[in-house]
């Protein structure tokens, strides 16, 4: 299938807040329970349509355990952009937001887009992290956020597609160049060249490597 | 050049025989000459030009094992062939050489002989001087098989050569004094010896000379020119000279020999064919017909010497050993091209497998087992045990009661009464340290926030393993609390390392045979004892292994290593997966218990899993460089593979990578590198170990 754009997404955060959940709420549409923790890294993809324009996500889940960080560390290179996930149940997975956003100051690149997302919001009544909280988070670090739940599918089509509204239009804005595919994104069919040039889309190949 | 005595010949068995053997055979050989078919050859163009007795090979790693023969070149015509015929075994007088042949049957014998082989198919003889021991050369054929090294126990070695010199084109290396080069410089031989990752091992001129007698002259200039070691004739002279002391390729010359063992397997397999056609009647005892070169050249040049050793089963040329051959070849100049160019046709290649490794056996099944125990319940030969599962595996219903031996839970020389003892001595270790933490009450919990996060971490795993198999699944499953139990427990009982994400998938096959929560634990507390460390904090374990699967890649398949260098993939991430968690989640469930029970077996390797992972790549290595995937396109690529690899294939693959890197292989694993055990280290190449000085 052609893209005018692909872009890559990480899902990072702790382990259990819910990132396989929202990959697979997004891409199959469904609430799997039963679905296995994640060691090193799966792999989604969806395509989503934005001002006209096909554009295909790949999108890189985690594992959220501190002691495989190491290895995570590396999967940052080149995302556009990154889904910061904690569970709104749980508070400590709230207070090692910090922590993961040095990792990722560190090892991605600057003009990633980074969406918070308050996970498991379905279950209101055991919350321990309000929504202020997370308002105010985000806030503090320019961050996108947003309350969502894997199992109802609650805000899950949102986050995605609203980072990369936001991704799109730092392209148009010409924040990146895109022809640079450290930056997480490749230009496929009808996307438009990236300021330095030189490059018509037809090299689109969905998840080829053309370089 | 010396060539040390260091063993008395005139007390050994080999010796004598071979005296007698000699007087037989020449008798028989002019016998043969006239009572040859006849007609087609001419029946006395036959020359010997060259005898040597006591040339020995060891067929296994253990230098007691060996089979002694005479070494002859015989010019026939205008053609040199060259056979080494065993000595036959003198069962009534083998009583002073102790440990000689003994454990060596006919078969093995006749499985080694090499019956007239035309010199002009030989590609290349290195030859080896060790400071200890006899002088060996190995000799590899053009179709890229090798002979096993020929030990020259009373000298010769020089003769041999200078004979071999005065019929055939014979030119040294430029590049290694002790490699000669035998007959057509136009053949691919430069081209599949860099596939052994031997680019400068073999550097030979661009001459066009043919290997005949006419153009001696050329070939001598030549062969003087590279023997006085100025190199200046190769086009490749100049990197050869500053690259004489390059370790690498030290490695990579020793690789090539490690390939002679190659030889072996494929015959290995060869019998275990002809095995299975004579119980099925196809081939009774009819094996003078059957008798042909086992190389299968299609000169019928009368001497064959068949009959010169009466008795002997004659090995069939198989038409799978030549697509052994075949397959080989194709695949070194699979492995050539892409170091060299462009691939070609990529999906050509993925098809190609390194079958060098034995076929697979049916799993070990319960009377088969039976057989392993003596009365008391004892293994007697844990060794070949050990083989048979790896080489097979386990029927399921007996792998509740050998995985405990595998795993080292049960010692193999154990009776049943004491295994029942340890059991119920073992039952009650478990419960003790399960009350405590089941003796924990929750105001104290409330006061122990590292019990707690574990406690937490691991129920919020255990519903997260395994849970579409049926075994682990719906609601409420009473498996998915035992998988708690024994982690927690396991957690008291190992506190420091704790709970780690990935030991839950290593326990749930383990549940699934044992059944037990008592014998599930112990076991799991086993396999910890070798793969704890990828579980430590800091993952140092992990780092080491996939530090040694670089060198492993490195030693393997050096182009694709430089590929991952320069596409910033050394750091091997993309394999963490297959190791932490032993493949667990690239194979079917009922595939990976049957992978772990090989690995556990510590048969050729304590580090076959780190094999295992070199198989897998150098099978998709065309399509990786091919593709040129960078590191995200790799990553995806290697986790796709799940459930798309097979095992057998990877098994065979494997093995014989394993057994062609040999000790170089284990010198890549640092000591410590989880799965190692500290029992039993026995030496398995103590052959090498004597003679690669
Ligand atoms: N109620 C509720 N439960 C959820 C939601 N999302 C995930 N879960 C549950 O939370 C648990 C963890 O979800 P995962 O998606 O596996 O967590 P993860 O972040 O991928 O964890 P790691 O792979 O270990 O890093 C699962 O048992 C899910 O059933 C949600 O939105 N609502
Ligand atoms: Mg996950």
């Amino acid at each position: 299938m052609s893209y005018a754009y692909l872009f890559k997404y990480i899902i990072i955060g702790d382990t259990g807040v819910g990132k396989s959940c929202l990959l697979l709420q997004f891409t199959d549409k469904r609430f799997q329970p039963v679905h296995d923790l994640t060691i090193g890294v799966e792999f989604g993809a969806r395509m989503i349509t934005i001002d006209n324009k096909p554009i295909k996500l790949q999108i890189w889940d985690t594992a959220g355990q501190e002691s495989f960080r190491s290895i995570t560390r590396s999967y940052y290179r080149g995302a556009a952009g990154a889904l910061l996930v904690y569970d709104i149940t749980r508070r400590e997975t709230f207070n090692h937001l910090a922590s993961w956003l040095e990792d990722a100051r560190q090892h991605a690149n600057a003009n990633m887009t980074i969406m918070l997302i308050g996970n498991k919001c379905d279950l209101a009544h055991r919350r321990a992290v309000s929504t202020e909280e997370g308002e105010q988070f985000a806030k503090e670090h320019g961050l996108i956020f947003m309350e969502a739940s894997a199992k109802t599918a609650q805000n899950v089509e949102e986050a995605f597609i609203s980072t990369a509204a936001t991704i799109y239009k730092k392209i148009q804005d010409g924040v990146f160049d895109v022809s640079n595919e450290s930056y997480g994104i490749k230009v496929g069919y009808g996307g438009i060249p990236g300021p330095s040039g030189g490059r018509d889309g037809s090299a689109s190949q969905a998840g080829g490597c053309c370089s | 050049m010396q060539e040390p005595e260091l063993h008395d010949l005139s007390d050994d068995s080999d010796y004598a025989a071979s005296q007698l053997q000699q007087q037989q055979e020449l008798k028989s050989m002019s016998r043969t000459d006239s009572g040859k078919k006849g007609g087609d050859n001419e029946p006395d163009g036959a020359e010997i030009v060259f005898v040597k007795d006591n040339v020995t090979i060891h067929p296994t790693q253990f230098a007691s094992e060996r089979i002694s023969g005479r070494l002859r070149l015989i010019k026939h015509g205008a053609l040199l062939f060259m056979t080494w015929i065993p000595y036959k075994e003198k069962t009534d007088c083998t009583a002073q050489s102790s440990s000689s042949n003994t454990k060596l049957s006919e078969r093995d014998r006749n499985l080694y002989t090499i019956r007239a082989v035309p010199v002009t198919d030989i590609r290349s003889i290195r030859r080896h001087t060790p400071t200890f021991g006899w002088q060996y050369l190995i000799i590899v054929l053009s179709s890229g098989l090798a002979f096993p090294p020929l030990y020259f126990y009373n000298g010769g070695v020089r003769e041999f050569l200078a004979t071999l010199k005065q019929h055939v084109f014979l030119v040294r290396s430029a590049d290694d004094a002790n490699v000669f080069l035998v007959n057509d410089f136009q053949d691919p031989l430069q081209r599949s010896l860099s596939s052994l990752e031997l680019p400068r091992a073999v550097s030979i001129s661009n001459s066009s000379s043919t290997p005949t007698l006419a153009s001696s002259a050329a070939q001598n200039d030549n062969s003087e020119r590279t023997d006085d070691g100025s190199s200046s004739i190769s086009q490749y002279g100049g990197r050869h000279g500053q690259k004489v002391h390059d370790p690498a390729r030290d490695l990579s010359i020793q690789v090539l020999e490690k390939f002679s063992l190659v030889t072996k397997f494929a015959r290995e397999t060869t019998t275990h064919l002809l095995r299975e056609i004579q119980n099925d009647g196809f081939l009774a005892n009819d094996t003078k017909k059957q008798s042909q070169p086992l190389t299968n050249d299609n000169h019928e040049t009368g001497l064959d010497d068949a009959q010169t050793v009466p008795n002997e089963i004659s090995v069939t040329p198989d038409p799978l050993e030549n697509t052994l051959c075949r397959k080989e070849n194709h695949f070194k100049e699979a492995a050539t091209r892409v170091g060299t160019f462009e691939l070609v046709d990529s999906k050509e290649f993925d098809k190609l497998t390194l079958v060098w490794g034995q076929p697979r056996q049916p799993p070990l099944g319960s009377e088969e087992w039976a057989t392993f125990l003596d009365a008391e319940g004892r293994i007697l030969d844990s060794k070949s045990l050990r083989k048979r599962i790896f080489y097979g595996g386990l029927e399921h219903q007996i792998r509740n009661e050998v995985w405990k031996f595998l795993l080292g839970y049960h010692e193999y020389d154990s009776t049943y009464a004491e295994r029942e003892y340890l059991a119920s001595v073992k039952k009650a270790d478990y419960e003790t340290l399960k009350s405590q933490w089941q003796s924990i009450s929750p105001a104290q919990a409330r006061r122990f926030t590292k019990f707690r996060e574990r406690k937490g971490l691991i129920e919020k795993d255990v519903v997260r393993t395994d849970r579409s198999a049926s075994f682990y699944d719906g609601d409420d499953n009473p498996n998915v609390t035992l998988l708690r139990n024994i982690l927690l427990t396991y957690s008291f009982y190992n506190f420091d390392l704790g709970y780690c994400q990935g030991m839950s998938d290593l326990l749930s096959p383990i549940l699934f045979v044992m059944k037990d929560e008592s014998e599930s634990f112990w076991c799991f507390v086993s396999l910890m004892e070798r793969l704890g460390p990828n579980f430590n904090r800091d993952q140092n374990g992990m780092h080491s292994q996939l530090f040694a699967l670089s060198k492993l890649v490195e030693l393997l398949d050096s182009p694709l290593h430089n590929y991952f260098r320069q596409n910033d993939c050394l750091n091997y991430f993309f394999c963490f997966r297959w190791v932490l968690i032993q493949f667990k989640r690239e194979f079917d469930y009922e595939k990976m218990m049957r992978l772990w029970e090989v690995l556990w077996t510590h048969y050729l390797s304590e580090h076959f899993h780190l094999y295992v992972c070199v198989a897998i790549l150098k099978k998709h290595r065309a399509k990786i460089m091919g593709e040129q995937m960078d590191f995200d396109t790799l990553l995806k690529f290697i986790n796709e593979l799940s459930g798309h690899i097979d095992l057998d294939v990877t098994l065979r693959d494997a093995e014989a990578l394993c057994v062609c890197a040999g000790e170089n292989g284990a010198a890549c694993i640092p000591p410590g590198t989880p799965a190692s055990l500290p029992i039993e280290t026995e030496l398995l190449y103590p052959l090498q170990d004597e003679n690669d000085v």
